[in-house]
């Protein structure tokens, strides 16, 4: 409570109270009344006095009485201000973020979400009668978990519906969800007959965000219709203290394939160094553990270079399991012994197939260095040239649906003849629907790569200067891996449960005169035996078609499915299992990856018959929650634009002198007190 | 405070009430031996017509009073003997103390006149009847009067009695006791506002093993009582002060005190054989003449 007049309160105080007390001390004027005897009087005094234990108390109640009126009324004078709730109306939405982060138990046992969910409900609590509401929880995707509605009890007990996942957190759908949500309002208000613009008459909604801040890409909000002072950030959580496993990679020595090197990558996000030991599992066996000591995550702000959004030094380490003897194909899991905040994090789970030799069919009419780029490599590799390919027998292509070999590279031939298997192709399309190619572009740059997908690891694109390309035209959902100004340059796409990595140019061209020449003098380089390497043993390494073996929480993924099965499963970390039905006879599809661990198909294709799901997220893992949150241009403050505003208070203390008041007067009318 | 009343002889009993009362005597429930010989049967053996015994014989008795049928049929003397009639002593203490001149219906009046009215009825039937009024001590007296003759005289005496001074009904009740060794019956009229207790002064009247008699006088401002507000109370009597606040509590309280001391006083008089009466003044005194003393057996 504040006072916009505190001195009044002083001077009035100062003017009342003391003549008040100061005629309390002169004796009280009795009348004088003669009775035959005062000794019964006398007596019943005495009882009374017995008989009350606050006698002295009660006898001044009156001067008590007064005095709080002058001290009601003078605080009245101080035009004291309280922070009072402000109820909500018009239009509410309630954002909730139900992101891994929102696991965290904190210091009263409680997780963030529970904590969330009941902030939420005291906000719905806190609505106008007429407020209408609408609730949406969010981690990598948005959902409507209740339209708008004026029912507080059924609002509460849908948000009590809300269960938690283990996915990273977005707040783009669920804005766009929201703003949808308001558009449809406005276009019923609209709709009802009124004749001023639907902006105007439209209510605007306050958007209320529960959430412990940390959303990924938040400054890629774009605010269409929401003012971001009617955004009103709950902050959610305290504890900061974390360890997470941010990346994970098992794979096996080139030069002896039954050794597996495993590596993971560890960050403390919390203010202490941290001493943990860090165990290695192979299908559930304990195989290797170490001591894993990591500095402090937060920068010391007195220290120069404290903005940086890079880690502090010492505060995240790659553990290396080395020389690990594991011929089999199995479960790798890596976890961390460490009493941290959030667990979804401690654990990372990736899959090791059994070592074989990689089979390649390289399709095209001859090409000097793809042939000895692949040479380089220990593979089973078959020519055949474009004429071959299509005319061969199926037997020596598939087996099912399936293509034999695990990866067929195309040089210069467009094909529609694609069972499921791993294809590239070089200056040539496959003839799948969305992809195309089309004129000869040259004199472009390449100016964009993403340097962190395993195809372009250890590959120098900054000196790669390609001739002439074909424009490629990729269907949205493809991932465009090398950019050049009109044209991707690399794509990569899945389809059904195939892969396709499409490079739009050729590694040979014809000049005008009909001579072969070299398109790019990449082809000669280190870069490129890198390159094939990288292609070959990622797309022949995925257990998912959908090009990775591990997924984030909440990513659907494909699987391939054996030539002859009956019912399928898949089995889920937590002992649980859903029978799942493939699509078009060649591939499942499985959305229900919400939470962490390995995830089993039976019966499945042997070695690609199992993916992991893990967080590595390090937004998620860094669970210390942030106060201020980005939304496109604009900041939003916790707590900033919260359920206080501050009222005038001074009524209620004129109300109370007014009380009093009348208290007194009854009293002293009663007299009950002697 | 009320003024002094200058009350009349016909203003204490009138005329009227006197005929009423003319056929009423005084009982005691106590057999005593008078004095004097009286119109009332004692213990004592006497010439009344009331047949008492017989006894021997012996030589020096009255010859008047041998039953010569006895000694015809067996030849031997024996003497009848009849109860003696003696007279009963009356007495009256009346508390005259100023907080008895306090009240409407006033407590002084009221007292005075249910004197009036006993000590005309014991008159009137040869009984002495005797009149003290006390304060701190006995302040002054009427003693031994007997016979209708002395009526106006009491009647006078009553009217003109001062009401004066601090209750003392200690020093009283021993005074009296002193003074007044014949037994008989005793009628103390007073509000018993005593500071000092009521219990040595009943004690030294059952000493002298009187038939007692209390009646307890309180007018209807004693009983409930009108004040109220921040006061200071003095006692008519001693100017003692109190200063209370006076509210509904403190009433409650009052009452329930008085009340406890009226039961107490009760008590005390039924445990060793003093009858006791409560009284409002608003109760008209010919009632409690006619009516309640003759319940109590004071009269008849």
């Amino acid at each position: 409570m504040s006072f916009l007049s505190a001195g009044s309160i002083a001077i009035a105080a100062g003017l009342t109270i003391p003549p008040l007390i100061a005629m309390y001390f002169l004796k009280l004027k009795r009348s004088v009344r003669v009775v035959p005897s005062t000794f019964l009087w006398k007596r019943s005094v005495e009882d009374l006095q017995v008989n009350s234990p606050f006698q002295r108390l009660r006898s001044s109640l009156l001067l008590l009485l007064q005095l709080l009126i002058l001290l009601a009324a003078a605080v009245a004078l101080g035009k004291p201000m309280i922070k009072a709730v402000t109820k909500h109306s018009g239009t509410v939405i309630l954002l909730i973020d139900n992101s891994a982060s929102m696991n965290v138990v904190e210091a009263d046992g409680r997780t963030r979400l529970s904590i969330a969910l009941e902030q939420a409900k005291l906000c719905v609590d806190n609505l106008d009668d007429d407020a209408r509401a609408m609730v949406i929880e969010f981690s990598d995707r948005a959902s409507v978990v209740s339209s708008f509605d004026t029912d507080k009890h059924a609002l509460k007990r849908k948000i009590d519906t809300i269960k938690r996942t283990q996915s990273a957190s977005s707040l783009e759908e669920a804005m766009s969800l929201a703003e949808a949500y308001t558009q449809n309002i406005i276009i019923g208000s609209a709709e009802a007959g009124s004749d001023n613009a639907p902006e105007s008459t439209a209510p605007k909604a306050t958007v209320f965000l529960f959430t412990d801040g940390r959303i990924e890409r938040a400054d890629t909000v774009a605010l269409q219709k929401f003012e971001t002072e009617r955004i009103r950030m709950t902050l959610i959580g305290e504890r900061g203290d974390n360890v997470g496993i941010i990346a994970m990679d098992a794979r096996r020595s080139y030069e002896r394939p039954e050794m597996l090197e495993v590596a993971a990558t560890v960050r403390n996000f919390g203010t202490q160094p941290l001493t943990f030991d860090a165990t290695l599992y192979i299908d559930g066996q304990n195989v290797d553990v170490q001591s894993i000591e990591l500095a402090s995550g937060v920068r010391d702000a007195n220290v120069a270079g404290s903005a940086s959004a890079l880690a502090p030094e010492g505060s995240t380490r790659v553990i290396a399991f080395d020389e690990i003897e594991f011929a089999g194909s199995g479960v790798v899991e890596v976890s961390l012994r460490v009493d941290d905040a959030l667990n979804v994090d401690d654990r990372a789970w990736t899959v090791i197939a059994a070592p074989r030799h990689v089979r390649i069919l390289l399709v095209g009419e001859g090409n000097l260095f793809l042939e000895s780029a692949i040479a380089t490599l220990d593979l089973d590799v078959v020519t055949m040239s474009g004429e071959e390919y299509e005319n061969a027998e199926d037997d020596e292509l598939t087996d099912g649906a399936r293509s034999i070999f695990d990866v067929v590279i195309f040089d210069r031939h467009d094909t529609d003849r694609l069972p499921q298997g791993n294809y590239m192709f070089w200056g040539s399309v496959p003839n799948i629907d969305g992809v195309s190619s089309g004129r000869t572009i040259d004199n472009e740059i390449i100016f964009n790569w993403d340097e962190t997908h395993p195809v372009l690891r250890h590959v120098g694109i900054e000196t790669l200067y390609v001739y002439e390309w074909l424009r490629l035209t990729v269907p949205p959902e493809a991932k465009r891996l090398i950019d050049g100004e009109s044209s991707a340059v690399l794509a990569y796409l899945t389809r059904d449960a195939s892969q396709f990595l499409i490079c739009a140019f050729p590694l040979i061209i014809q000049n005008a005169s009909g001579e072969s020449m070299m398109n790019s003098y990449w082809v000669t380089s280190v870069d490129f035996v890198v390159f094939i390497q990288n292609m070959v043993q990622y797309l022949s390494s995925n257990v998912t078609t959908t090009g990775t073996k591990s997924v984030r929480p909440g990513q659907p993924v494909t699987l391939p499915v054996p030539k002859k099965h009956g019912a399928m499963r898949i089995h889920r970390p937590n002992g649980e299992s859903d029978p799942v039905h493939p699509v078009g006879g060649q591939s499942i599809h499985y959305p229900r990856t919400r939470f962490v661990g390995p995830y089993r198909l039976e019966p499945g294709v042997p070695g690609r018959d199992v993916f992991t799901v893990n967080l590595f997220n390090a937004t998620e893992s860094n669970v210390a929650p942030a106060d201020t949150l980005t939304l496109g241009a604009e900041t939003v403050n916790a707590n900033a634009g919260s359920v206080e505003a501050n009222q005038p208070a001074w009524p209620y203390f004129l109300l109370a002198t007014l009380a009093l008041m009348l208290l007194e007067w009854v009293v002293y009318n009663r007299r009950v007190f002697v | 405070m009320a003024t002094q009343p200058q009350t009349k002889t016909n203003e204490l009993i009138t005329p009227a009430f006197m005929r009423k009362l003319d056929q009423l005597a005084v009982v005691s429930r106590k057999i005593f031996a008078g004095k004097m010989r009286g119109e009332r049967l004692t213990k004592r053996r006497g010439e009344s017509a009331e047949f008492a015994d017989y006894r021997s014989y012996v030589v020096g008795d009255d010859l008047r009073f041998l039953d010569w049928n006895i000694y015809a049929r067996l030849d031997q003397l024996f003497l009848k003997l009849f109860l003696q009639e003696e007279d009963l002593h009356v007495s009256i203490l009346l508390d005259c103390s100023k907080s008895m001149n306090w009240g409407e219906p006033n407590k002084w009046l009221y007292s005075r006149r249910i004197a009036a009215a006993i000590a005309y009825i014991g008159i009137i039937n040869f009984d002495r009847v005797s009149i003290y009024s006390y304060a701190d001590g006995i302040q002054s007296e009427l003693t031994g009067v007997r016979g209708r003759r002395w009526t106006a005289k009491v009647m006078d005496a009553l009217g003109a009695m001062p009401s004066n001074g601090v209750s003392n009904f200690a020093l009283a009740g021993k005074q009296f006791a002193m003074r007044h060794p014949q037994p008989g019956i005793v009628l103390v009229l007073s509000d018993f506002f005593e500071k000092g207790g009521y219990e040595d002064g009943l004690h030294f009247l059952l000493g002298r093993n009187y038939d007692i008699h209390a009646l307890h006088v309180l007018s209807p401002e004693e009983i409930e009582p009108t004040l109220m507000g921040d006061l200071r109370l003095t006692d008519v009597e001693d100017d003692d002060v109190a200063e209370i606040t006076v509210g509904r509590a403190l009433i409650n309280r009052y009452k329930k005190n008085l009340q406890a001391y009226g039961q107490e006083l009760k008590a005390y008089c039924t445990r060793r054989g003093i009858s006791y009466l409560f009284t409002n003044t608003e109760v008209p005194f010919d009632q409690i003449v006619l009516n309640y003393f003759r319940q109590r057996g004071l009269i008849r």
